[in-house]
């Protein structure tokens, strides 16, 4: 694998940072391609969102503030960053962006995408060298796409351009060999790597951008290798998720999106719930609040509680979706950018990991974390909440917070 | 007894003994409880003795009457010069044989010891990383529905979320467990009412078994699954709409091809009564269905069935496991079954050719993992509810099976075992001396149904308790997490091709 970045700028380690102390984790380190033998990486970590709801943009220090207070939360083999309404300019074209471990893979890629519609911009990813990051450091570059008007994906002309989109990233992450789509929505990208959170931050001087909104994570991976890949967000489309975690419903809630078409080429279990976003909000069409009992549902003997519409639509979520409940402890923030952009929380259902949401002093800006230093670091006097286990929290730019995740399900109007 | 010339001979080729009851004659009380007891008439009563007459089965019942405890059944050793190709099992077949020039009839799931894949799978638990669940002090859910599903849920999208009506027929069961087809007609009318009652008490399902449903057990019709079967017998429109779901059965794992087979024996007046047959005449069900001679077939009966349901009940079909159960299963959902069966080659039977029963299907454990794996990659596998049978034995098979890939496990012999069943394997005899197996008025009444019935509840309670202290170990907190999460699962036996298949790993692989 050759170490394809050319350091322009060298970026120093934070001072409150202790470089010796940097050094202990020895493991593999991977860019783009998957690590041989990898079938399946866990984890615990850390988490933090903010959005603005009316419309303004946040600085990408201020993400990196809430992310980097949380330092006992990660171990240095993973973090990222995503932000929405990052680009104006092409908020109609698909935002591809992607690590390359060698040229040969960018050429790959570069064909496969002329071949199937419009490059309308590419451009290389700014990153820097921070001292404390070992190598490898794929090559990130960015491509702004528009499909063909007359689409035909192997055979099948009655793609959506979003399916479109989704079939081909998954075909690029699971054949492209030394190439990895980590994100491919419009008017968004994610900016990941392996290190820490700091480390992250500086790699891709995330200062330089401003966005509606920011989700986030840092990893504290217990047995995975240090892959460039399976850091968070996981995306595809404009979907992102961050998540606190160890699903242990994987090997059931892969068979759920397989059977749909979708291929696990990063093998977590966040690559899963951000596919099961995707499934059942855009392709099965249901509300969020739906979609969120479906993955972290009420107990049975609980459902009998609800009034009898809601208690008929809880069964059946149940047992349509029965696949899609994830069991085990979670905390996530989901990203979207359709019809708005949305920052979404969920909790599993006996709240096992940790989530708190905060909304700032002049209401403009909603925050979610693990842990409520990340809020008050950059808000000080931020209201706080805790949502309910399994209620999704629902902020929505333009809107405000739609809801607290404090409602009974189906409450919210969303 | 004057004995003719060619008896005398044949009882000099007969095969020896296997079991001897022995009585302490010290301590009996010469109460001769234990040979009016016996319905194999292994006992008499000679000279103010109890003495062995022969043809004892180890059933066990004179051990269990005997008010003195000073009756032992003996398992008299092998009388035959050591082979280990031309075994006794192998010498006695061929001695039976050549006295009744018949096929072997048996009963019971084989008995060759055949490697149980079960045994030779370890399950996960959860350390460090994510925290085990406590079934006592947190909610640890294993409900099952049972029925079809359509794979996705339409919603209104606009206002609060809400559904017109429900989507199809559903069946909440309380556990994952079904009691097996265990037909009025193999077993007694005490037996099957026990076993009834039991699946009422703990709403869960049982199956009629071949030959309708007797008029007093409309009572607990919605906690029956009715079964067609290849004979129609007792079949009629009102009956399967009365009952929770309809099964088509296709096959029996112990029994892959053959029909169902009831022993002339066992057709008393009720039977007759019930499956609409004459008295005493052996009820031997087609082997194939007259009108299923293939995949399409199925389908229109499939139709047949729903339209006289009137779309109110699910229907289902049962397959024995053989070669080629996932091809076999994927054409049942796509010809509309709302649940599939699955009935591994270890499981039970009242009455079989034991050629059959010997040598003839798969072993459950493979095939859930085959039907489970290819209905996943046709993706059907959210359409359907998965029901496997055949030897599950205990909470541990039951919860193998489901990690393989069953919704829930169908179980026979230990709900009779629960009830008294000793697995002596004479069921097609119709003398169970437990009052199970038979049609004998005398032999039947010794089965007190309250007292049965409370024994299964305990034992499938039992279970259950069991699988949510596994669940919870895994850091699971609802049954349905576990279907077909093979990764929880670790193969621990000779053949790693066999892992292979079942898409399990070998024990010492992690996850990453
Ligand atoms: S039941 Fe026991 S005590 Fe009574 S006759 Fe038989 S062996 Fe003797
Ligand atoms: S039911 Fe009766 S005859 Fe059949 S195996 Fe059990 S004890 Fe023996």
């Amino acid at each position: 694998m050759k170490d394809m970045l050319e350091p322009e700028n060298i970026a120093n380690i934070p001072s409150h940072i202790d470089a010796e102390l940097l050094d202990s984790v020895d493991v593999e380190r991977f860019g783009a391609s998957r690590p041989p033998g990898l079938s399946y990486q866990m984890g615990g970590c850390g988490i933090a969102g903010c959005i603005d709801l009316t419309g303004g943009r946040i600085s990408g220090g201020v993400i990196a503030r809430m992310l980097e207070t949380m330092g006992e939360r990660e171990n240095g083999l993973g973090a990222g960053y995503a932000c929405y309404g990052l680009f104006p300019e092409h908020r109609d074209d698909y935002c591809m962006q992607f690590f390359f471990d060698h040229e040969t893979a960018k050429a790959e890629v570069e064909e496969l995408l002329k071949g199937l519609g419009t490059i309308t911009k590419d451009e290389k990813v700014f990153t820097q060298r921070v001292k404390s990051m070992k190598p490898p450091f794929p090559l990130v570059w960015r491509y702004f796409f528009r499909p063909n008007n007359k689409l035909e994906w192997r055979g099948r002309s009655d793609l959506s351009n979003d399916d479109f989109i989704v079939q081909l990233v998954m075909h690029i992450n699971s054949e492209l060999e030394g190439a990895l789509c980590v994100s491919s929505g419009k008017d968004m990208a994610v900016f990941k790597g392996n290190g820490y959170s700091y480390e992250i931050s500086k790699f891709y001087d995330l200062d330089r951008y401003s966005g509606q909104m920011w989700i986030s994570h840092s990893r504290f991976p217990t047995n995975s290798p240090a892959w460039w890949g399976g850091a968070h967000p996981l995306s595809i489309l404009d979907w992102a998720v961050c998540h606190n975690g160890e699903i242990t419903s994987y090997g059931v809630n892969r068979k759920f999106v397989e059977m749909a078409g979708y291929r696990c080429s990063v093998l977590t279990d966040t690559e899963v719930v951000t596919y099961i976003w995707d499934l059942l909000v855009r392709k099965h069409r249901l509300p969020i609040t739906a979609a969120a009992f479906a993955m972290a549902p009420w107990y049975h003997d609980d459902i009998n509680r609800l009034d009898a519409e809601s208690a008929r639509l809880a069964r059946w979520l149940r047992i349509t979706y029965k696949e899609a409940l994830l069991n085990g402890p979670f905390s996530i923030i989901v990203g979207k950018r359709q019809p708005e952009v949305t920052m979404i929380t969920l909790a599993d259902r006996k709240k096992l990991r940790p989530l708190l949401c905060g909304l700032s002093p002049d209401r403009k800006v909603a925050y979610a974390a693990s842990e409520e230093c990340a809020v008050r670091v950059v808000s000080p006097n931020a209201e706080t909440w805790t949502p309910n286990a399994g209620s999704p929290m629902v902020a929505m730019a333009g809107r405000g917070v739609l809801r607290t995740g404090n409602e009974l399900p189906f409450q919210g109007g969303v | 007894m004057a004995q003719t010339e060619a008896v005398k001979r044949r009882m000099e080729l007969e095969a020896p003994e296997r079991f001897m009851p022995v009585i302490d004659a010290s301590l009996c009380k010469r109460c001769r409880k234990c040979v009016n007891e016996c319905s194999y008439r292994a006992l008499d009563f000679v000279d103010g003795n109890v003495r062995p007459a022969g043809g004892c089965v180890a059933c066990g019942r004179c051990i269990n009457v005997c008010p003195a405890h000073c009756i032992e059944i003996r398992q008299i050793p092998s009388q035959f010069p050591p082979h280990a190709n031309f075994n006794e099992r192998v010498r006695r077949a061929i001695m039976s044989q050549a006295s009744t020039g018949g096929v072997l009839l048996t009963s019971c799931g084989t008995d060759i010891a055949y490697p149980v894949m079960f045994d030779e799978m370890v399950l996960d638990a959860a350390q460090v990383t994510n925290p085990a669940i406590d079934p006592l002090r947190e909610v640890v859910e294993t409900r099952t529905y049972v029925g079809g599903r359509k794979g996705r849920l339409r919603v209104n999208e606009k206002g609060p979320p809400y559904l017109d009506e429900d989507p199809g027929p559903i069946i909440a069961m309380d556990m994952p467990i079904m009691i097996g087809h265990i037909s009025l007609g193999s077993v007694s009318y005490n037996a099957q009412k026990a076993l009834f009652m039991a699946a009422k008490e703990l709403n869960i399902l049982a199956g009629s078994g071949e030959g309708g449903l007797h008029r007093d057990f409309l009572p607990y019709a919605k906690n029956v699954v009715s079964e067609i079967a290849s004979g129609r017998f007792g079949v009629t429109g009102d009956y399967l709409k009365s009952t929770a779901a309809v099964e088509i059965k296709i096959g029996q794992g112990a029994k892959p091809g053959h029909g169902g087979h009831l022993p002339g024996e066992k057709v008393s007046a009720m039977i007759s009564q019930t499956r609409m047959i004459p008295l005493g005449t052996d009820a031997i069900s087609p082997y194939p269905h007259h009108d299923i001679y293939s995949i399409e077939d199925l389908q229109q009966l499939i139709s047949v069935v729903k339209e006289s349901v009137e779309y109110k009940v699910p229907v289902g079909v049962k397959i024995a496991a053989v070669h080629n159960v996932g091809a076999i299963a994927s054409g049942i959902v796509r010809a509309g079954a709302d649940f599939i069966t699955i009935d591994g080659f270890r499981g039970g039977t009242g009455s079989t050719p034991r050629i059959i029963r010997d040598h003839v299907g798969l072993p459950i454990e493979v095939a859930i993992s085959v039907v489970d794996q290819r209905l996943t990659k046709e993706g059907l596998r959210n359409r359907v509810t998965v029901f496997a049978g055949g030897s599950i034995r205990s909470s541990a098979d039951m919860i193998k099976a489901i990690a393989l890939g069953a919704d829930a496990v169908m179980v026979c012999t230990a709900a009779l075992v629960a009830m008294g069943c000793r697995v002596c394997q004479q069921c097609h005899r119709g003398m169970c001396s437990w009052g199970i197996a038979t049609q004998r008025e005398e032999l039947a009444s010794r089965l007190n149904p309250e007292v049965a019935s409370a024994r299964v509840v305990r034992l499938f309670r039992s279970w259950n308790e069991e699988l949510k202290e596994i669940l919870g170990a895994m850091g699971i907190d609802s049954v349905e997490s576990l279907v077909g999460n093979r990764d929880r699962l670790r193969y621990f036996g000779p053949n790693s091709k066999i892992a292979e298949i079942m898409g399990v790993k070998h024990v010492g692989e992690g996850w990453g």
